[in-house]
């Protein structure tokens, strides 16, 4: 049974023992200290999470880039942190399967992020509970990058398969106000459309400092109906993720072992001006008119860890976190279809750029394949650069892709570009931001009947090869 | 004190620090910006933002009509 983690400190004790985690003890100033060693961590080759212990005129500490590598993500599903990316996707793919696994509700006296209240909307003051911190030099004020945020359906207010755990930015506005960027393809935006329909506030819990599987689930794209804290119990491998009632609203339910839980609701039918903020494409996204939260309830635990992320030109956290819960999804939703699939590759810039590797059941297939990625609800308007493979080439081994693309392609005919087609908005190279081209390379062998009149034959490796790499490997390391 | 982004004058402190008397954070009232005061915020000319240019901002996402 893989190890399983019901809150984020667990999972940095086992960071720590792993070698996976560095305290920085000495005072530090919150600008630009902390977002310096994300981007640092990010450099590093298996770059490890990075805890302040004193950050200059606060109380508590704060934790950056914990799903910032390979081998933390490796730690998060509870695998050997020298797992490959291709095995770690491989085995998301094989739990997948085991959702629904149903949620065990705490009773609030259990739950660790019940140990301290504060009730009163005049008493709350997020800079006491939280080492806020501007993350880039031009963002326009001190942001939640991280945080999990839930709402139910107001049409539906019970239906616990429609409650929605999504990460969606805060920036801070007060001692207790804060903005979100709801994005409008993206489920709270459905559920805050039917409430300003009616003029009515949405409720609304934000989570700081979650075991890593609640956060990585809040930032996969499911689909609407479908509840995230089933899928952390499928991720778990069968083991159900720990969650409790929140205290103002009976229908909201958080993850039990949070490090802060915010309540409150968004002020329906008000917009007010929101960012700069640096976004996952490397670059800026610039001021909009967002919407904005009260916050008048807030549970904590005592001595809470302030978790969050930087994000700078990738890769660097943002882009551990969201590559296999972009690429998984997208397997699953294709290969329904077209079992031919082996694996998708969608870990550039959040599935902007996506590989697929598939068997050619006739002529055009791979083509087939990638309007089968661009009719999925997340490709249909990120994915722009799509490369289809054979099914022998890995599409997480750039090297082999660069070799399918250099001896499969003819240009000619393998490479369309379709005009006017849905875009990500935050790709600086959408224009209008929301509209985009995509891009088709086919590097698949040509099968009946499209003609194939230089047929080739592969070159095999030699017999015995597996034994040589392992000795290989042993002489290397006793040297 | 002046907004380093919109120049406006509706300058509020949202934050002491908790511990010790080390910074504070100021925001302005009309466009939002914050900072803290160990800072010292040079914006860059396209992130500035005139009075006007507030009220023009894309609003996200669209605010629906009312149900009747
Ligand atoms: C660190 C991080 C920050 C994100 N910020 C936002 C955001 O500000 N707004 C947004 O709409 N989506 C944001 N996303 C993307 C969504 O979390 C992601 O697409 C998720 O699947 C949305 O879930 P939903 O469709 O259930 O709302 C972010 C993702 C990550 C990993
Ligand atoms: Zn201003």
């Amino acid at each position: 049974m893989a190890k399983v983690y019901q809150d984020l400190r667990s999972f940095l004790s086992t960071l720590e023992e792993n070698g996976q985690l560095v305290r920085i003890k000495e005072e530090v100033n919150p600008e630009p200290d902390i977002a310096a060693a994300g981007r640092a961590a990010a450099n590093i080759e298996s770059g490890p999470a990075v805890l302040f212990e004193k950050v200059k005129g606060y109380p508590y500490s704060v934790v950056t880039n914990v799903h910032g590598s390979w081998a933390n993500h490796a730690l998060m599903l509870g695998m050997d942190k020298t797992a490959t990316t291709k095995e770690q996707f491989h085995e998301i793919n094989r739990r997948w399967d085991r959702f629904p696994v149903k949620p065990e509700i705490l009773k609030r006296e259990e739950a660790p992020c019940k140990e301290n209240t504060i009730d009163k909307a005049e008493d709350i003051n997020l800079f006491e509970l939280l080492p806020l911190y501007r993350i880039n030099d031009q963002d326009g004020g001190f942001f939640l990058s991280k945080a999990s945020i839930i709402t139910a359906d107001p049409n539906e207010p019970d239906n616990f398969d429609k409650l929605n755990v999504g990460t969606y930015r805060i920036q801070v506005k007060g001692k207790n106000r804060v903005g979100i960027q709801a994005l409008a393809f993206h489920d709270i935006a459905i559920q805050l459309e039917a409430a300003e329909r009616k003029n009515e506030k949405v409720p609304i819990c934000i989570t700081v400092g979650n075991s890593p599987l609640v956060t990585y689930m809040a930032s996969t794209p499911v689909m609407y109906t479908q509840n995230e804290y089933e899928f952390v119990g499928a991720l778990q491998d069968g083991v159900p993720t720990q969650i409790v009632q929140s205290d103002l609203y009976k229908n909201l339910y958080v993850p039990a072992g949070s490090e802060v839980v915010l309540e409150g609701y968004i002020e329906p039918r008000v917009r007010e001006v929101e960012g700069p903020f640096g976004e996952f494409p490397g670059s800026y996204s610039g001021s909009r008119r967002q919407c904005v939260i009260t916050i008048t309830h807030v549970t904590h635990r005592t001595n809470p860890i302030f978790e969050n992320l930087y994000l700078g030109i990738p890769w660097t956290e943002i882009d551990y976190l969201m590559a296999l819960n972009t690429s998984v999804p997208l397997y699953q939703q294709i290969k329904r279809d077209f079992p031919e699939v082996q694996a998708v590759n969608a870990m550039y810039t959040h599935g902007i750029g996506c590989i697929i590797s598939t068997k050619v059941r006739f002529g055009g297939f791979g083509k087939e394949v990638a309007f089968r990625l661009l009719s999925t609800p997340h490709g249909g308007s990120y994915s722009k650069i799509i490369i289809i493979v054979d099914e022998f080439v890995d599409p997480f081994n750039l090297p082999q892709v660069m070799w399918a693309l250099t001896t499969r392609v003819r240009p000619d005919k393998d490479v369309v570009v379709i005009p006017n087609c849905p875009g990500m908005p935050l790709d600086p190279s959408s224009y209008p931001a929301g509209m985009h081209s995509k891009l088709i390379i086919d590097a698949t062998t040509p099968k009946d009947p499209e003609p194939n009149p230089r047929e080739v034959e592969l070159l095999e490796p030699p017999a015995g090869y597996e034994k040589y790499e392992a000795l290989i490997r042993k002489l290397m390391s006793e040297m | 004190m002046k907004c380093p982004r919109c120049d406006g004058n509706k300058i509020e402190v949202i934050a002491t620090s908790p511990v010790g008397n080390v910074w504070e954070v100021y925001e302005c009232m009309d466009c939002f910006y914050s900072w803290r005061s160990t800072e010292t915020p040079h914006i860059h000319d396209k992130f500035k933002l005139k009075k006007e240019q507030i009220d023009t901002l894309q609003v996200i996402p669209p605010i629906p009509p009312l149900d009747k």
